[in-house]
């Protein structure tokens, strides 16, 4: 079985700065990390190639430091990698970017048969959730977002979705495009070992840019992108207090419904 | 055209990844390992698992292919989370293993080294005596050759790790007419008839760390069981010398800088007299001073173990860095304690452990008085 898993580098902080000028992350002084819903990902084909045996193949895009991720990936037990990397995929939106990913497992898919990607839910610094799903459809495979648990059957995958109102358990054959929110396991740690031996010389990482996934300069990066971003600003948090009033009975109905109303139960 | 390949920087990264460790899985746990004294065993096998104990060790040898470098780091960040966790760690890759992976037979290494190096078992080593500390020319532990087997007698005291330990690692004298000449290590694994080890020792700071006494009553131990040749103990001991000394000098770096956190983010919070306590001077000096020795030890340390690392003599650098860390460490957990005042007294806050901890640094690898001795010797004083 061969599985690829789509990692992004993030800065790490979920209270993201924005330069007021330009409208761009501030990352300095801010560590770079594997984005968490990747690194569940990352665990959960992990955990498939511990069950069944599996070659497990990281692909990110971004720009050379991004190495890191795929580096820290190899050494939590990933068997390849691949940094797609070019100038010209810069400033892309998810379009974009799903696009110059799905261009590579093309690439991938041209040298090896490929039975599952799997994807974090989202990023924590853009949130959008689109690209597993773009990717689905760049490759035309079926998708299965929100998981949580994913087990192998003959030729079909069954998961467990974590949606608002409970779990939905599907059945969906292979090959598909995975997105996952949760793992039954924390993530493993890197082991040093395989750290030292995907920095070194023979570590199988590689690095393609854009001629080598065929990918024209038009539909990649900020030319690639159907969306612009106009603005980019950090809301402002306000304090606004709702006294609840009436009997213990009726306040805790007043309490559950108001933080159900806002999503937060 | 090939494209130069793209590689990780092994220091940064593990760097990196060892202190994401450190936040997560050993500070919010300080506390209470701290006050029980103990380490939960599924922390151990975390660490187990990330290879950290073979970090030294060549892949060949079943260990990771690190050197003194990344050795160092693992140390330094380690100890920013616990210094007596970092200092177990940090030992079971060095002295507790060491004279084993170098002299010990294949069996010895199927049995003790490759489980060591899983976590599943504990090297401990055994120098220290009654009577005999930096002086090892008054070491009295004898080994005496009887048949195919070595017999081996006397006392060791202050052995770390020793009521966990699998096995040690004993500095004996062979032949008391040679004095320093007639040292060897042998392997006495816990088993051995007449291993007996002391109560656990009750301690100032370092609480997780195991400490007791080992007495060796008339131990047999096979032939093969000496470490290294005849006569060759003191060389194989300087041999790791300037690595102990630097491991210490990176806790001790760990352990400061953890104070010199801790204190700088009160300092900005702490309000006294209508402002926050960053803005007065006093404190301002303190936190300069800090910021200064630890950048100072920091750059001592890691340019002692690029030396160690370039098969260079790092003998003198190692006891300057080993003594400069360490006062670095006392002096910073010090002035964080003074820096938070009354909180800094409590045990809900871990300036009062690290002040503690400090205590534990100014013994291994050599007491600050017999090392600037010894680097008055060395510059030829």
């Amino acid at each position: 079985m061969n599985i690829a898993v789509l990692v992004k580098q993030v800065p790490d902080t979920n209270e993201i700065k924005l330069d007021p000028k330009t409208g761009t992350l501030i990352r300095e002084g801010v560590e770079s990390i594997m984005n968490p819903d990747d690194r569940l990902g990352l665990e959960t084909a992990l955990m498939l190639k511990d069950a069944h045996g599996a070659k497990v193949t990281v692909i990110s895009m971004g720009p050379p430091q991004a190495i890191d991720v795929i580096t820290e990936a190899m050494a939590m037990g990933a068997d390849g990698g691949v940094l797609l990397s070019d100038r010209n995929f810069a400033g892309a939106d998810t379009w974009a970017t799903s696009y110059t990913l799905g261009k590579a497992l093309e690439k991938l898919l041209a040298e090896t048969r490929l039975d599952l990607v799997i994807a974090g839910r989202q990023a924590i610094d853009g949130d959008t959730a689109q690209i597993g799903p773009q990717v689905a459809e760049h490759l035309g495979w079926p998708q299965v977002t929100y998981v949580s648990e994913l087990k192998l059957e003959d030729g079909s995958l069954r998961a467990w979705r974590k949606l608002p109102g409970g779990v939905e358990e599907v059945v969906c054959p292979l090959p598909a495009v995975v997105t996952v929110l949760d793992a039954p396991q924390d993530p493993r740690w890197a082991m040093v070992d395989r750290l030292l031996w995907a920095c070194g010389p023979k570590s199988p990482i590689r690095v393609w840019d854009a001629a080598d996934i065929e990918a024209p300069a038009k539909s990649t990066g900020l030319r690639g992108s159907l969306t612009q971003v106009m603005q980019t600003f950090s809301p402002k948090s306000e304090r606004k207090t709702d006294w609840i009033e009436g009997t213990a009975e009726e306040q805790a109905r007043h309490l559950v419904n108001a933080l159900s109303q806002r999503n937060l139960i | 055209m090939s494209k130069p390949a793209l590689r990780s920087d092994p220091e940064k990264l593990l760097r990196q990844i060892i202190s994401r460790f450190v936040a997560q899985e050993i500070t919010p746990l300080a506390r209470d390992m701290d006050e029980s004294g103990k380490i939960p065993k599924e922390l151990m096998r975390k660490i187990a698992q990330m290879r950290l104990f073979g970090m030294r060790y060549p892949v060949k040898g079943g260990g990771c292919g690190g050197n003194s470098t990344l050795y160092c780091i693992m140390s330094e960040e380690l100890a920013r989370g616990l210094l007596s966790l970092a200092a177990k760690v940090s030992k079971q890759c060095l002295m507790g293993t060491e004279h084993l992976y170098r002299f010990g037979s294949k069996e010895m290494h199927e049995k003790y080294f490759a489980p060591a190096m899983r976590g599943e078992k504990i090297g401990s080593f055994c120098l220290t005596e009654p009577e005999a500390g930096g002086d090892l020319g008054a070491v009295a532990t004898t080994a005496t050759k009887d048949g195919d087997e070595w017999v081996i007698s006397g006392m060791k005291t202050w052995i770390t790790n020793a009521p966990i330990a699998d096995f040690f690692t004993v500095l004996c004298q062979t032949d008391r007419s040679k004095g320093v000449r007639g040292l060897n290590f042998f392997f006495v694994p816990r088993d051995t008839p007449g291993v007996r080890i002391s109560p656990r020792f009750e301690t100032l700071g370092t609480r997780t760390t195991d400490i007791a006494e080992v007495a060796f009553n008339d131990c047999r131990i096979p032939g093969e069981y000496i470490l290294g040749e005849v006569g060759k103990g003191l060389k194989s001991l300087l041999s790791i010398l300037a690595d102990i000394r630097s491991m210490t000098a990176a806790l001790a770096l760990g352990l400061a800088k953890a104070a010199y956190e801790t204190a700088f983010q009160y300092a900005k919070e702490r309000q006294a007299f209508g402002k926050t306590i960053n803005k007065y001077q006093l404190i301002q000096s303190k936190i300069a001073n800090m910021a200064t020795d630890i950048w100072a030890a920091e750059l001592m340390l890691y340019e002692t173990t690029r030396k160690i690392d370039a098969g260079l003599p790092a003998g003198k650098e190692s006891m300057m860095v080993k003594y400069f860390a360490t006062e670095t460490a006392c002096r910073c957990c010090d002035e964080a304690t003074r820096i938070m005042g009354a909180y800094a007294y409590s045990m809900e806050y871990p300036a009062q452990r690290y002040f503690r901890d400090a205590r534990f640094l100014l013994y291994g690898g050599g007491t600050h008085e017999v090392l600037q001795q010894n680097i008055a010797r060395e510059l030829k004083f």
